[in-house]
């Protein structure tokens, strides 16, 4: 560990509040990249709840501090039955709720939202370090959420549109041209893992529609050519790539 | 030791007052826009942290009893977990709103805790830290967002007239998040139309001059999605 910031390790007042601005300095600049990129969380929710969950640990100690001095008396009456680590485990529970209210399925057996909760809950417990007074790792594992947020973003959908596992969502105009699709599909040498009908029968103007997942050949793996292979039968209406 | 801190009725009076003045702050601002949590909700939810953290106080320092002081200060903060995950509204248009209002009635939550434990000083200087994010934060977070998405639509009869505006795309350093390809019925002049979901910096109104004057697409529109 650094031993510069030893100075800063005890519990004060002073370093209570350099805590609390690591934590906010942190957040905000995982939060600028999420706002930029218009996520869903911004850098408000990242900063209120970094700020929070620094607050929590930053308590905890205080109870300690208190238990030591003011209430040493009782302690040693009663004996010490306070866990330091309760608020902590507490606020991994509470965002992993607040998390689980920002993850919506969207059409299709697509979720949303996941990577903003995942993103929400690596701050938290980066500031929670922060709080404890634990400053090695809030920095660097800061410049990695950062990283994996913003950078790796356009890296993985490069990476998902190379990969041969593809989700496609076809819409027909009759559920017996399934056959015909398939046997399409195999023409170019790509297996069909899944047939998923999503609406057989035709509500309203919408056409009936299947999910397919497939692996495409080794040799051809380009999504739009099997894209457009599908889309020229004269039996499909649309034909859409899945990408969550 | 400040007698402020241990439990006194004196104190246990400014503890309260205080949880109820940092909501109200925090709760006030909320109400001014006109978000669904106004300064009850805030004064509800960082007055009941405060008696919860006095409480759980109490009965150690109080009645001497062998409880650990954080555990219901520890629970309040699942609870309200609880009640921000039901704040959240997924919107028609599959977007998520209350997000902030549910991290900030947390956070307000958290300040109560701080102040019922006896720790003022981190209590008020959360509610300020609350204050600055709402509205500073806000008002940078609206001027930093652009427009990195943006749908593009291609008519074209030839199939790989699609494959070169694809390329085209992905020269102009575009990643395409997502393709869908109609196939057209009644239109005399293209057979498909594919819609192209870009993601990237380069502007729309390149892009489309680009790919309208490329062989076998017959139209390029960006269209809002």
């Amino acid at each position: 560990m650094i031993p510069a910031l030893d100075a800063y390790r005890d519990f004060s007042f002073l370093s209570a509040i350099i805590r609390l601005l690591l934590a906010l300095i942190c957040s905000t600049v995982i939060g600028y990249g999420r706002s930029s990129m218009q996520r869903t969380a911004g850098m408000r929710t990242y900063v209120l709840i970094s700020v929070g969950s620094c607050m929590a640990v930053l308590i905890t100690l205080f109870q300690f501090e208190m238990l030591q001095t003011a209430w040493a008396g009782t302690v040693d009456e009663v004996g010490q039955k306070s866990d330091a680590s309760r608020m902590a485990s507490q606020v991994v529970a509470g965002i992993g709720f607040l998390g689980a209210g920002l993850i919506i399925k969207a059409a299709h057996q697509q979720v949303s939202g996941l990577t903003t909760a995942t993103g929400l809950f690596a701050t938290v417990c980066l500031s929670m370090a922060a709080g404890a007074g634990f400053y090695e790792p809030v920095i660097l594992s800061a410049l990695i959420v950062v990283l994996v947020l913003n950078v790796m973003s356009p890296l993985e959908i490069t990476f998902k549109r190379s990969v041969r596992n593809i989700v496609l969502n076809v819409e027909f105009y009759d559920v017996k041209d399934i056959q015909r699709i398939s046997d399409t599909i195999r023409e170019q040498h790509a297996a069909i893992y899944d047939i998923d009908v999503e609406r057989s029968a035709q509500e309203g103007d919408k056409y009936p529609n299947a999910i397919f997942i497939l692996q495409l050949s080794k040799l051809n793996h380009s999504h739009s050519g099997m894209l457009s292979s599908i889309a020229e039968l004269s039996c499909v209406r649309s034909v859409q790539e899945l990408i969550s | 030791m400040n007698p402020l801190r241990e439990l006194t009725f004196l104190s246990l009076v400014i503890r309260l007052l205080l949880s109820c003045a940092c909501g109200t702050l925090v709760g006030l601002e909320r109400s001014s826009k006109n978000r669904p949590a106004g300064f009850r909700t805030h004064i509800s939810v960082c007055l009941g942290s405060a008696v919860a953290a006095i409480t759980g106080t109490y009965l150690f320092v109080g009645l001497k009893l062998p409880a650990d002081i954080s555990r219901i200060s520890g629970q309040v903060i699942t609870g309200l977990g609880f009640i921000g995950a039901g704040s959240i509204i997924i919107t028609k248009k599959l977007t998520i709103k209350g997000l902030t209002t549910a991290a900030g009635l947390w956070t307000t939550g958290i300040v109560g805790l701080a102040i019922g434990s006896g720790y003022f000083e981190l209590g008020v200087l959360g509610t300020a830290l609350v204050l600055a994010a709402e509205t500073v934060l806000g008002r940078l977070t609206a001027s930093i967002q652009r427009r990195p998405e943006f749908t593009l639509e291609i008519l074209y009869n030839d199939k790989t007239a699609l494959d070169e505006v694809l390329r085209f795309c992905k020269d102009s350093h575009m990643a395409i998040t997502r393709l869908q390809i109609l196939s057209l019925d009644d239109n005399p002049e293209a057979d498909y139309a594919a819609e192209i979901y870009l993601r990237g910096n380069a502007r729309p109104v390149t892009l489309v001059s680009r790919i309208q004057i490329m062989p076998g697409v017959v139209s390029a529109l960006d269209i809002e999605k």
